[in-house]
């Protein structure tokens, strides 16, 4: 089948992608998840969030306010001069986020225009995330599979149950059942679940607290559908086969309709709170890893 | 393989039919199988819906298209020929093969051939026996039959020649044949060369069972048949027997080498058969041409062989008589230049000083001097003459009054007495005499002797004993008319008569151009090889013994083949004799070709007179005759047009495609523009009317005289001008015999401005100063000997000339800036305008003051006391005024004036009226009254 312009390929396996997925992290600083999300407390995490709060670490020395209490003045430093100075310590918190690929079948599907298929290109996207978070100390977990636990090798360690537990249920969306509130959610998927459904699911997570941020992995051809002259197509994931005289016609309502649920989905995350970023797979993994770590670290909200 | 007269050349191809159902299952049972596309999102497309779905089978008739389209292409593949002849003898009985061999065989002759082959094949398939007659063999043809096969050598053998074709001595032969034959295949070249009504009342007479008649395709045959080397260019005639053939062709000139001079188109016009071509060389290049030839004529009458007669030589005239351009009839060289310049090139002497004219025009390599009148020469001219003389120049002499007082003339071929003799005169008791003969050795042999030419005066020769071997031409009374010597290598031949009317008529007559024209033949020691005459000249001097015209025996030099190039002659052709009074007969031992020396030749040529080519009439032939032509023009391939139609096919069943595609909807557009673009290229003929409108005023302006002014734009000015000039009119044709016609407006950027002699132009300030294309079609109005009258009508402000300038003086100094302006004046007292009707000293129109100013005359030293006008040819191309004249000319319907005078004097109203009149006399006649002015001086000098 050369000639067709998209393909379905096979499942990605665990190592390779998470070699690829740790290419990727180390091009990523680290991140740094905005606090304002975690809210009041969570587990204590070594690594400092850069500004005053809880911790051990020293921070700063700032001038005594009124009113705040006496014990947090640091007498040595304010008796150097005539001011008052109390000593911050550093705010150090981990945070829970839970990374999910999606694994339907239409995940695996490749066209010609793209690297690789959307599969591949969600897993590694959701492992170099696992790997840039666990540098951070946050607790990472992969829902259904692994639980959330702070630690430098997780990407390994979820890469391998992945392999493991690479059942046939195909889900559509991550199991909430392990996630609490206030916990972060990031999903990679292409969302070709009918848009009701995907909308309800996100509708539920929301409502139990979840903070999401949705990558919505397209193919190019699923965007531009460059498809002409008599053709049948087959839906990977039902089998259904449909076959149209002249595809060409087809593109200008297909698209509008694509383009109408990527919008719905967006404003959907964006009532919500929740992030939504739209990767192509024929854009490099790394400017979706980045705007993913723009997004959660907050840059672009401060 | 053939069927039906349809021939295969490749016929295996035509298996490929066999894959046609193939094709039809291919494009009809089984649809184009989709694509197989994976695609995710295909939930979305079950969104959109099933529509458009292409019908899985074709429709039939697209099926059906696209069959025939293979099925045509594999049968163009297969090289269908068409060949609907039937070339096959029938019958039995003797088969009689008449084969065209003349000189028209070439272009067709290996199809000619491969027919004849054939035929004669068939018949000895059949057992039958032939006979094999070539054309050109006439009398002598072979009417006994023999076997079929022997013949074929012949056949094979035979070559065309480039001879005429006479069939009448054929026809004789067939009539008179031993057999009775069963069929006859004629295989003509298509033409009816001369006895063709004969021969086709012999064949008919012949009652033969089956006639085959081949004719080949003459729609390219031309052929050249006259050659003139003209003053200007070589011109050559062609001609095509076929009015309806080819109608251009390129024909080129080769010099004696074989290299190629120049080439040079020609056009028939439709349904003429006969056209021109020339060559526009100089004429020593023309001089070089010794063939011609029609590109890709390939038979003999394509080709013209140029001899001697065929150049053009240099002539230089010198006159002792005073050159008088205004009465060129009276010249002695006009009728010697008229004479010569139909076939020589005549070269006057630059000089009117004998002594640098004679070596001018020997240094101009003439190769005739003629000398009228010339009586003695300088020494060192003399001597000259002498060297150029005897290296081989021709020196014509013509008598006169000065040669007849000269003494110790040595340019002459016999010694003359002095003075002249005079006929018919009142002293004189003889009567003018005759020419009577022209000696049989000399040039003159063969001309007609004129009865009217006459003699009233000559010089004449001194009583000798060679006087009658050197005499060309004599008078009734035996006196000598044209008397020639050879010095060296040259000739000196003396007309005793003038080279004007004045003595003989003989310049007048025709004979005198067939002499001269003989006289330049002989020149350049050539042989004149005129039909009707050969001069010794090639063979050898002309001496005393070889009184009697000898026949001259030519070796040939070079052939013309069948196929219309040159080649060596074989060992056939005999020398070409000719004599005085001989034919040249073109036969099989002197077929066209030159013969000569490469020196000295004469060219036969297969035409040398308009041969008015015909074809034979179809109609004309035997009743039960078949009709054919040869192979290469009968057989019709049809795989070009079965490809174009397996094309037209594909562009059908791409519109169909485009059409189920609705890609045609579009259509209405289009209809509309294509409309649009009809109606755009009717537009032209409202035009065409304008210009019809245009041609008849010009046709009534060539027809009358008229005034007529520069439409200025300034509306009152214009009907002021109008007025004016009416009033002019008017005052003209009551006062003098010219009658103009109603004044016109021109617009001169637009109006033709030929036909007017004088333009009136006020000037105004209004409007913008015309532009230079307007100008420049004033300038060569005014070059070609036009008129412009400025009036500044400003004189109140100054006028022109004066040291203030007002409005329309500026305004005319930015009209004429584009000008070629003469140097002006104001009118001088002398002026021809002065007196040109009326005599006046003032120009006044409405006012008086102003000064009319003209160009210059040239003549300044002429300005004296004696001469009371002015010479100077020409009318002045402008007047500038600015007295009003068109106010004062101005006149109402019932006859009034329209403006005052300034100052109010009705005697400067009479005045400016002169004044108009003397201006157009003065335009209409020129200089003309400048004479008049002698009148009273005459008068005197005749005593009356």
């Amino acid at each position: 089948m050369a000639l067709t312009i998209g393909s379905s390929v096979e499942s990605e396996t665990g190592t390779g992608v998470l070699a690829r997925s740790r290419e990727r992290a180390a091009l990523i600083p680290d991140l740094l998840i905005e606090a304002q999300r975690i809210a009041n407390t969570v587990t204590n995490g070594w690594h400092g969030r850069r500004r005053r709060g809880t911790g051990d670490t020293f921070w700063q020395f700032r001038p005594y306010d009124q009113g705040e209490s006496l014990s947090r003045v640091d007498w040595r430093r304010s008796a150097r001069d005539d001011s008052v100075y109390v000593r911050d310590q550093e705010w150090e918190a981990a945070h829970t986020v839970w990374v999910w690929a999606d694994s339907s079948p239409s995940m695996l599907y490749a066209s010609e225009t793209a690297q690789v298929s959307k599969q591949s290109r969600a897993l590694v996207l959701a492992l170099a995330m696992t790997e840039i978070l666990a540098k951070s100390g946050e607790r990472v977990g992969w829902p259904g599979v692994t639980n959330a636990k702070s630690s430098r090798v997780a990407a390994e360690r979820i890469a391998a149950e992945l392999m493991v537990a690479n059942s046939e249920d195909h889900l559509a969306f991550p199991p909430l059942t392990q996630i609490r509130r206030r916990s972060e959610l990031i999903v990679f998927s292409d969302f070709l679940e009918p848009l009701p459904e995907t909308m309800a699911r996100i509708n539920n997570a929301a409502e139990q607290g979840i903070h999401g941020s949705l990558v919505h992995v397209i193919d190019p051809a699923e965007e531009r559908f460059p498809y002409s002259g008599r053709t049948e197509f087959t839906d990977p994931e039902s089998g259904n086969k449909l076959t149209f005289g002249r595809a060409e016609t087809l593109a200008d309502d297909y698209v509008s309709l694509f383009n109408a649920r990527k919008s719905a989905l967006a404003e959907q995350c964006k009532r919500l709170g929740w992030n939504y970023i739209i990767h192509h797979t024929d854009n490099l993994a790394s400017t979706a890893l980045v705007a993913l770590h723009v997004r959660l670290s907050g840059e672009a909200l401060s | 393989m053939s069927i039906l007269g349809l021939t295969f050349a490749s016929p295996l191809i035509l298996l490929g039919l066999i894959t046609l159902p193939v094709i039809w299952w291919l494009l009809r049972l089984t649809p184009p199988r989709p694509k197989q596309e994976v695609f995710p999102p295909t939930q979305i497309l079950e969104e959109i819906g099933q529509r458009e779905e292409t019908p899985a089978q074709s429709p039939w008739w697209l099926t059906l298209l696209r069959l025939l389209m293979a099925a045509l292409v594999i049968a163009a593949l297969a090289e269908p020929i068409w060949n609907e002849q039937d070339r096959s003898i029938s019958g039995s009985g003797p088969v009689l093969v008449v084969v065209d061999n003349g000189w028209a065989s070439g272009p067709d002759w290996e199809d000619r051939i491969t027919t004849a082959e054939e035929i004669l094949s068939q018949a000895a398939d059949a057992a039958r026996p032939a006979a094999l007659i070539l054309t050109t063999e006439g009398a002598k043809a072979d009417l006994n039959t023999v076997r079929a096969e022997q013949l074929v050598a012949k056949v094979k053998a035979a070559r065309p020649l480039p001879l005429p074709i006479d069939y009448t001595a054929l026809a004789e032969r067939i009539e008179s044949a031993p057999v009775q034959f069963g069929s006859l295949v004629w295989l003509s070249s298509g033409l009816a060369h001369p006895g063709a009504e004969e021969l086709l009342n012999s064949l008919a007479a012949a009652d033969i069972p089956q006639t085959l008649y081949y004719a080949p395709d003459t729609q390219g045959l031309q052929i050249l048949t006259q050659v003139n080397n003209a003053p200007e260019a070589l011109v050559t005639r062609v001609e095509r027997p076929d009015a309806a053939g080819a109608t251009a062709g390129i024909a080129t000139a080769f010099d004696q080498k074989g290299r190629s001079i120049s080439s040079a188109e020609f056009a028939f016009a439709t349904d003429e058969t006969a056209a021109e071509i020339r060559f526009a060389l100089p004429v020593e290049l023309r001089n070089e041409i010794t063939r011609i030839t029609i590109n890709g004529g390939n038979q003999a009458g394509a080709v013209q062989l140029l001899d001697e007669r065929f150049r053009r030589r240099r002539v230089g005239l010198v006159s002792g008589g005073k050159a008088d351009q205004a009465q060129p009839l009276l010249s002695p060289l006009y009728y010697i230049s008229r004479a010569l310049n139909p076939f020589s090139e005549v070269r006057e002497a630059r000089d009117a000083n004998v002594a640098q004219a004679i070596p001018q025009l020997i240094e101009e390599n003439v190769s005739t001097m003629v000398l009228a009148d010339i009586g003695t020469l300088p020494d060192a001219t003399l001597e000259q003459l002498e060297k150029w003389v005897a290296s081989g120049g021709m020196l014509m002499r013509f008598a006169g009054p000065r040669l007849a007082s000269a003494t110790d003339d040595t340019l002459v071929p016999v010694e003359l007495r002095r003075g002249g003799r005079s006929l018919g005169g009142t002293l004189t008791w003889g009567t003018p005499q005759p020419l009577t003969s022209f000696e049989t050795n000399s040039p003159f042999d063969g001309i007609a002797v004129p009865e009217d030419v006459e003699v009233t005066r000559q010089v004449l020769a001194e009583p000798d004993i060679d006087l009658i071997e050197k005499t060309w031409a004599s008078l009734a009374d035996g006196t000598p008319l044209v008397t020639a010597a050879q010095r060296g290598q040259g000739w000196i031949v003396l007309f005793h008569v003038t080279a004007d009317a004045s003595w003989s008529n003989l310049p007048l007559s025709g004979v005198f151009v067939d002499m001269l024209r003989r006289i330049v033949a002989v020149s350049n020691g050539a042989i004149a090889a005129d039909k009707t005459r050969s001069t010794s000249a090639a063979a050898g001097p002309v001496t005393g013994s070889q009184s009697e015209a000898e026949t001259v025996s030519l070796p040939p030099l070079s052939m013309i083949d069948g196929f219309g190039s040159l080649t060596a002659p074989d060992s056939s052709v005999r020398p070409l004799q000719i004599g005085p009074q001989t034919e040249i007969a073109i036969s099989a031992e002197n077929p066209p070709g030159t013969y000569g020396t490469s020196d000295a030749f004469v060219a036969v040529n297969l035409f040398s007179e308009p041969a008015n080519l015909a074809l034979i009439d179809n109609a004309n032939l035997p009743p039960n005759s078949q009709r054919g032509s040869y192979q290469a023009q009968s057989d019709f391939e049809l795989k070009p047009w079965l490809l174009a139609a397996a094309l037209l096919l594909l562009a059908l069943d791409c519109l169909a495609v485009l059409w189920m595609a609705g890609a045609l909807r579009r259509m209405p557009q289009m209809a509309a523009s294509l409309l649009a673009i009809g109606l755009i290229t009717a537009m032209p003929t409202e035009r065409a009317t304008a210009q019809e409108s245009a041609a008849l005023t010009d046709f009534e302006d060539s027809l009358r005289t008229r005034l007529a002014y520069v439409i200025t734009g300034d509306a009152q000015l214009d009907r002021l001008s109008k007025k004016g000039l009416t009033g002019l009119t008017n005052f003209i044709s009551s006062r003098t015999s010219l009658e103009p016609g109603e004044p016109v407006g021109v617009d001169i950027s637009q109006d033709e401005l030929a036909f007017y002699p004088l333009l009136y132009w006020p000037v105004t300030t209004m409007g913008s100063v015309p532009d230079e294309e307007t100008m420049a079609r004033v300038d060569a109005f005014m070059k070609s000997g036009g008129s412009v009258l400025f009036d500044t009508r400003d004189q109140l402000q100054g006028g022109f000339g004066s040291r203030r300038v007002s409005a329309e003086t500026m305004r005319l100094r930015e009209i004429l800036l584009s000008l070629d302006i003469p140097p002006l004046e104001p009118v001088p007292d002398n002026h021809v305008l002065t007196r040109a009707f009326y005599l006046l000293n003032v120009f006044p129109g409405r006012y008086v003051d102003g000064k009319l100013w003209v160009e210059t005359s040239e003549s300044e030293e002429e300005e004296t006391a004696d001469r009371p006008t002015r010479q100077g040819d020409g009318v002045s191309s402008i007047l500038i005024t600015s007295n009003d004249l068109a106010g004062a000319w101005a006149i109402e319907a019932d006859g009034s004036p329209s403006l005052p005078v300034v100052p109010p004097n009705p005697v400067q109203r009479t005045y400016a009226y002169r004044t108009g009149v003397n201006i157009v006399m003065y335009t209409l006649t020129g200089n003309y009254k400048s004479d008049q002015v002698h009148i009273p001086a005459l008068l005197e000098r005749l005593g009356q």
